[in-house]
C-alpha cells in the first residue's frame, strides 16, 4: 500500500461531506450527554400487527460505544485521507466506512432485537466489502469471504437465539427481555436460546474457535483495520453479551461458557501472536486476546466486573487504534510490515515513534497510563470473583504476551540500527500523524484527568452491573496486589520480548497447528462443500436423457408407493357390459400385442406399426366405451402418424443401432411404472366421481349453446378459450418445426 | 421416381375431394353429432397426405387453400375473431351468438369450429408435406 | 369386476416407458407416442366408465339420456390427442434433425449443450 506512484487523489466535496458525518455524530453525542440524562429512548411504530416496533434505546453502555464509533470514526476518516492519498477510489471506501458507521450506530442504539439483527448483519456486509477492498489480491478475497461466512453464519444463529428469547419473554425489545429474564429461568428453551446468542457474539468478536477470521481480515486497508477490527465492530459481540449479562449472569451455564471461552481465546491468541512476523497480524492476534479477556470479564459475576469491561473496552480502543495506525504509517512509508525488516525507524519517523511509545505504554499497562487503570480495575474485579487459579494464571501469561507485543510495536521497530536508507523513507503526512497522536494523548489525559472519562465509564458500567455504586476510577490506586501482579507481568513480558525471535522459531516449527487448527477445519469444510456440490452435480446433471427420465420416474414411483402405503385401495372396476366385453377384450389384445411387439422388435418400420397397434387398440376402446368422437380422432391420428413417422424415418437408419443399454434395468423400470399405474388405478373406480361440471355442461348444452353433442359444445363453446390456446399450440408447433424441416431439406441438397 | 399406377392417378384426386367434402360434413354436423373441427381437420390432413403420396408433395401443396403456415395462422385468427362480437356487445369474450337469417342456423360458434379445422389442417398438413418434400428430394 | 381397462393402461405405460428409456432417438420418440396413448386412456378412465352411451342428445330430446357417458373427460382427451400428435410430429422432426447434425442416433451422444469435459468433468472449485 505504499502509494508513491501517480498523482495524489484530489480532495473533493464528497470527502468533506463524508467526514462531516462522524464529526457531526460525535458533536451530537457530546451535546446530548451534556444536556439530557441517560437513557434516551425512541419508539416508532413499525409492524403493529406483529407487535413489532422500531425501538431505540441508548444507555451508558451504548453511549460509550457511540463515543468510540463516532469519535474514533472521525479520526479514522482523517487518517484515511492521508493513507489513501493515491487511491482513486478513496471516496468510495469512505462511503462504505460511513455506511458501516451508521450500521454500528444503529446496532448499539437498537432496542428492538430485529433491528439489532439487521444492523448487525449490515456491519458484517460492509466489513466484507472493506476487507476485500484490494480485490485483485487473492488473500484479500479469501479473507473477506472467510469473515463474511463466519460472521454471517453466526448472525443466523443470533437471529434464532434472539427470536427464541423474544418469544419466551413476549417482547421484541432487548430491555424487555432483560426485564423479563427472572421469569425465564425455568423455560427449557433458555439454554438453546442463550447458546445461539453466544454463537453469534463469539463469531462476531472472534472468539475461539472462530478467532482465525480476524487476522485474515488484516488484508483490509489499515484505516479499516483500526476502525472495524480493533475499535468497534469486533466489540459488538461483547456489547451484546454485556447487554444481556445483568439478566443471566447468575446462571452457571452463562458464567462458565463466557469465562471458559474467553480464557481459552485469550491464551490461544496470545500464543499464536508469537508465530507471526507481520506487524498488523501480531496486533490482530492481541486484539483477539483482548476480546477474550473482555468476554471473560463479562462472564465474571462480581459487580466491579462491569466497570472492568467498560474501562478495558475503552482503554483497548484508545491504544489499539493508534497502534494499528502506527503499523499503517510504517507500511505506508517503507512498503513492508514484516518486523524482520523494520529497525531504527525512530530516526526517520519521530512522530510515529512517539505515538507508538505512548500507545505502547498504555497497552503494556505501565503506571501513568490509562491502560494501567484498566488493568488495575481488571485485577480487582478478578480478585473479587472466586476465580479458578488456572484462569488467573492464564491471564497473567496473556498480559505478559501483551507487554511483549507492546515492546515489539513500540520499541523493536523504532530502535536499533536503521535498515532503510534515510533518503528513501520519509515521515508520513500530518493527516496520518495527528489522528493516532490525538487518540494516544487522549488516553494519557484520562490518566491525569479521569474526571473527564469517569461519568461515561460509570454509566456504562452501571448498565452492565446495575448494583455498582461508586466505581470511580481515580480512587482505585491500590498498590498492594496490583503492583505485585504488574511486576510479574512486566517481568515475564520482558523475557518474552527479549526471546521473541527464538520463541517465534520454536512456534513456527509446530506444524500440526496449521494442519489441525480451526482455520484448517474451516478450509476443509469449504473444500468439502465444493466437492459435495461437484459430486452432486455429476450425479444428477450428467447430461444423459435416459438417466434424467429414470430419476424422474423413480421419484414418481416412490411417491406412488407412499400413497398406496398410506391408503389401501378398495377394488371396484366395473365389468364391461356383456355386449361390449368382446370389443373391450379385442382392444386389450391389440394394445398387448403392440406393447409386446414394441419391446422385442428392432426394425424401425415394424416398431412404428407396433405403436400404431397400441393406438388403434385404444381407439377401439374409446369407440365401445361411449366416446365415438375420441375414437374417430384417435383413428385419424394413428393413420397420419404412420405417414409422418415413415417419412421422418428416412432421416434415420432403417434398423436401430446396437447400443449398449441396461435392458434388464429398463425393463424393470417399465414394469414398475406399469405396475405402479395399475395399482394407483385400482382404487379409482371406487371413489365417487365429481360430476358437478359435467352435469352442468350437459344441462346447459342445448339450451345455452344449441348443441346436442356435449363434447363438441364443451370444446368450442364452454371451454372455447382453452381450445383457442390449444390450436395456437398446434400452429406454433409447425412454426417451431419449420427451421428444423428446412435444415433437413438443406441437408438433402448438400448430400 | 417410380412409375405410378394410372388408376391411382385418377382415383386419388377424386378421393381427395371426397375426403374434403366428408371433412366439411363432419365439421358442420359436429355440434349435434360425433364430429367437429378437430376430427374434420385430421380427415383433411389425411386427404392431403394421400394426395401428396400419390401425386407428389407439390400437387398437394397447390391444392391447399393457402400455404400450410398461413392456413394454420388464419385458423387461429378466425377462432380469435369469432369471439369479438361478444366482447363488443358487452358479453364475456368467446360467448357465441346464434341467428337464422336464411332459414339456416348460423352462428359465431361455427366460425370458431371452422378456425379449429383450418388450424389443425394447416399445421399438421405442414408437417406431412414438408417431410414428404424432404423424402422426395432424396429419392 | 373387470381389469381390462387398468390393464390396458398399465401396458401402454410400461411399453411407453421402456421405449423412452432407450438410448435410440427414434424409439424414444415413439415411446412418447405410446406413453401418450396410455395417459389419454387414463384421463378418459378418470371420468369413470359406467354408462356407455355417447354423450349426445337424441333428436327431439332436450337432455342427455340417463346412460350417457361423462362428456368432460372426453372433451379434454380429444384436444389432448390432437395436441399430443402435433408435439409428436415436432419431436420426430427434432429427433431427425438432431440425428442428422450429431451424425448419431444415440441420445447419449447429444452433448452439445453439456459443459465441456465429459462425464468426468469437475466443476470449478472455489479458490482456496
Amino acid at each position: 500500500m505504499s502509494g508513491t506512484a501517480g498523482a495524489a487523489t484530489p480532495t473533493g466535496p464528497a470527502y468533506v461531506g463524508l467526514l462531516a458525518l462522524p464529526v457531526a455524530g460525535f458533536g451530537l453525542l457530546v451535546w446530548g450527554l451534556l444536556h439530557h440524562s441517560l437513557p434516551w429512548a425512541l419508539t416508532l411504530e413499525w409492524v403493529p400487527s406483529l407487535g413489532l416496533d422500531a425501538a431505540f434505546r441508548v444507555d451508558g453502555l451504548a453511549a460509550q460505544m457511540l463515543a468510540l464509533i463516532t469519535g474514533i470514526g472521525a479520526l479514522v476518516f482523517v487518517y484515511a485521507h492521508g493513507y489513501l492519498d493515491h487511491e482513486p477510489r478513496r471516496d468510495r471506501l469512505l462511503a462504505i466506512l460511513a455506511l458501516f458507521m451508521l450500521a454500528m450506530v444503529g446496532a448499539v442504539s437498537a432496542d428492538s432485537v430485529i433491528l439489532l439483527f439487521l444492523f448487525w448483519e449490515l456491519t458484517s456486509l460492509t466489513s466484507f466489502l472493506l476487507v476485500g477492498w484490494n480485490h485483485a489480491d487473492p488473500h484479500a478475497r479469501a479473507g473477506a469471504r472467510q469473515a463474511l461466512l463466519i460472521t454471517m453464519a453466526g448472525g443466523l444463529a443470533l437471529l434464532g437465539g434472539l427470536i427464541l428469547l423474544a418469544q419466551m419473554a413476549g417482547t421484541w425489545t432487548l430491555s424487555g427481555i432483560v426485564a423479563a429474564a427472572p421469569g425465564l429461568r425455568a423455560d427449557p428453551r433458555l439454554p438453546a436460546a442463550l447458546a445461539l446468542v453466544m454463537l453469534g457474539a463469539f463469531t462476531k468478536s472472534a472468539q475461539f474457535p472462530f478467532h482465525f477470521w480476524l487476522p485474515n481480515a488484516m488484508s483490509a486497508p489499515t484505516p479499516v483495520s483500526a476502525y472495524l477490527h480493533s475499535a468497534t465492530m469486533v466489540k459488538l459481540g461483547i456489547y451484546l453479551l454485556a447487554r444481556l449479562d445483568p439478566a443471566f449472569n447468575d446462571l452457571p451455564f452463562w458464567e462458565f461458557s463466557l469465562v471458559g471461552v474467553g480464557t481459552l481465546t485469550a491464551v490461544w491468541a496470545a500464543a499464536l501472536a508469537l508465530r507471526e512476523r507481520d506487524l498488523k497480524r501480531i496486533l490482530a492476534r492481541t486484539t483477539v486476546s483482548a476480546l477474550g479477556i473482555l468476554v471473560l470479564l463479562v462472564g465474571l459475576p462480581s459487580p466491579s466486573a462491569g466497570l472492568a469491561v467498560a474501562a478495558f473496552m475503552f482503554a483497548h480502543a484508545l491504544y489499539k487504534a493508534p497502534l494499528f495506525m502506527v503499523a499503517g504509517n510504517i507500511d505506508h512509508a517503507t512498503g513492508t510490515r514484516s518486523i524482520d525488516h523494520l529497525m531504527g525507524l525512530r530516526q526517520v519517523m519521530p512522530w510515529t515513534a512517539a505515538v507508538a511509545i505512548l500507545a505502547g505504554i498504555s497497552m503494556a499497562g505501565l503506571p501513568m497510563s490509562f491502560g494501567f487503570i484498566a488493568k488495575d480495575v481488571i485485577t480487582s474485579a478478578k480478585a473479587e470473583a472466586e476465580l479458578l487459579a488456572l484462569v488467573s494464571h492464564a491471564t497473567v501469561l496473556v498480559n505478559a504476551t501483551v507487554v511483549a507485543v507492546a515492546g515489539v510495536a513500540a520499541v523493536r521497530v523504532f530502535w536499533g540500527r536503521p535498515e532503510f536508507p534515510r533518503a528513501r523513507v520519509r515521515e508520513v503526512p500530518w493527516s496520518m500523524r495527528l489522528p493516532p497522536l490525538l487518540i494516544a494523548l487522549l488516553a494519557l489525559e484520562f490518566e491525569f484527568l479521569p474526571a473527564l472519562a469517569d461519568p461515561l465509564l460509570l454509566a456504562a458500567a452501571q448498565a452492565i452491573s446495575p448494583g455498582l455504586d461508586a466505581g470511580v476510577l481515580s480512587a482505585s490506586y491500590r498498590f498492594d496486589n496490583t503492583l505485585t501482579a504488574l511486576e510479574i507481568t512486566l517481568g515475564l513480558g520482558l523475557l518474552l520480548f527479549l526471546f521473541w525471535d527464538r520463541l517465534h522459531a520454536l512456534g513456527h516449527r509446530i506444524h500440526w497447528l496449521d494442519r489441525y487448527g480451526p482455520a484448517a477445519a474451516y478450509e476443509h469444510a469449504l473444500h468439502g462443500l465444493a466437492r459435495l456440490a461437484a459430486a452432486h452435480t455429476r450425479l444428477l446433471q450428467h447430461g444423459r436423457l435416459s438417466g434424467y427420465l429414470r430419476g424422474t420416474l423413480a421419484a414418481l414411483l416412490a411417491l406412488a408407493c407412499v400413497m398406496l402405503w398410506l391408503e389401501a385401495p378398495p377394488l371396484a372396476w366395473p365389468a364391461p357390459p356383456p355386449e361390449q366385453a368382446v370389443a373391450w377384450s379385442v382392444a386389450l389384445v391389440l394394445i398387448a400385442a403392440g406393447a409386446v411387439a414394441a419391446l422385442t422388435l428392432r426394425d424401425r418400420l415394424a416398431l412404428l406399426m407396433a405403436s400404431g397397434l397400441v393406438g388403434y387398440g385404444s381407439a377401439v376402446l374409446f369407440l365401445f366405451a361411449g366416446a365415438p368422437d375420441l375414437a374417430f380422432t384417435q383413428f385419424a391420428v394413428e393413420t397420419v402418424l404412420v405417414v409422418v413417422a415413415a417419412t421422418a424415418l428416412r432421416h434415420f437408419r432403417g434398423e436401430a443401432p446396437r447400443l449398449e443399454e441396461p435392458r434388464l434395468a429398463n425393463a424393470l423400470f417399465a414394469l414398475l411404472a406399469g405396475a405402479g399405474v395399475f395399482l394407483l388405478l385400482l382404487p379409482l373406480a371406487a371413489l365417487p366421481p365429481d360430476t358437478a361440471l359435467s352435469d352442468w355442461f350437459a344441462a346447459h348444452s342445448l339450451e345455452a349453446a344449441h348443441g346436442r353433442n356435449v363434447v363438441n359444445v364443451i370444446i368450442v363453446d364452454f371451454r372455447g378459450l382453452d381450445t383457442l390456446g390449444e390450436i395456437a399450440v398446434v400452429a406454433a408447433s409447425l412454426l417451431a418445426a419449420l427451421p428444423l424441416l428446412a435444415g433437413l431439406r438443406n441437408r438433402n441438397h448438400a448430400a | 421416381m417410380t412409375p405410378r399406377s394410372v388408376l391411382l392417378d385418377r382415383i386419388v384426386p377424386m378421393l381427395y375431394w371426397l375426403l374434403l367434402a366428408a371433412a366439411v360434413w363432419i365439421l358442420l354436423r359436429g355440434h349435434n353429432a360425433p364430429g367437429g373441427g378437430f376430427i374434420a381437420g385430421l380427415v383433411a390432413v389425411a386427404a392431403s397426405a394421400a394426395l401428396a403420396i400419390v401425386l407428389g408433395e407439390r400437387v398437394a401443396r397447390a391444392r391447399l387453400p393457402l400455404a400450410p403456415l398461413p392456413l394454420a395462422a388464419s385458423g387461429v385468427l378466425l377462432a380469435l375473431v369469432s369471439g369479438l362480437p361478444a366482447l363488443f356487445s358487452g358479453h364475456p369474450y368467446l360467448m357465441h351468438f346464434w341467428g337464422a337469417p336464411l332459414e339456416v342456423k348460423l352462428s359465431t360458434v361455427m366460425l370458431f369450429d371452422l378456425g379449429v379445422f383450418l388450424a389443425v389442417w394447416g399445421a399438421l398438413a405442414g408437417f406431412v408435406l414438408a417431410l414428404l418434400a424432404a423424402w422426395e428430394e432424396a429419392a | 369386476m373387470s381389469l381390462i381397462v387398468p390393464l390396458a393402461i398399465a401396458l401402454c405405460v410400461a411399453a411407453g416407458v421402456y421405449l423412452t428409456l432407450s438410448r435410440d432417438l427414434f424409439r424414444m420418440v415413439l415411446g412418447l407416442a405410446v406413453l401418450g396413448s396410455g395417459v389419454n386412456l387414463l384421463l378418459f378412465a378418470s371420468g369413470r366408465l359406467g354408462p356407455l352411451a355417447p354423450p349426445i342428445m337424441e333428436a327431439g330430446a332436450d337432455a342427455l339420456a340417463a346412460g350417457a357417458a361423462n362428456p368432460l373427460p372426453q372433451a379434454l382427451v380429444l384436444t389432448a390427442i390432437v395436441i399430443g400428435f402435433a408435439l409428436l410430429c415436432f419431436g420426430l422432426v427434432l429427433a431427425a434433425r438432431l440425428a442428422n447434425m450429431a451424425r448419431s442416433e444415440d441420445a447419449d451422444a447429444l452433448r452439445a449443450t453439456e459443459p465441456p469435459g465429459g462425464e468426468g468433468h469437475k466443476p470449478a472449485v472455489l479458490e482456496p
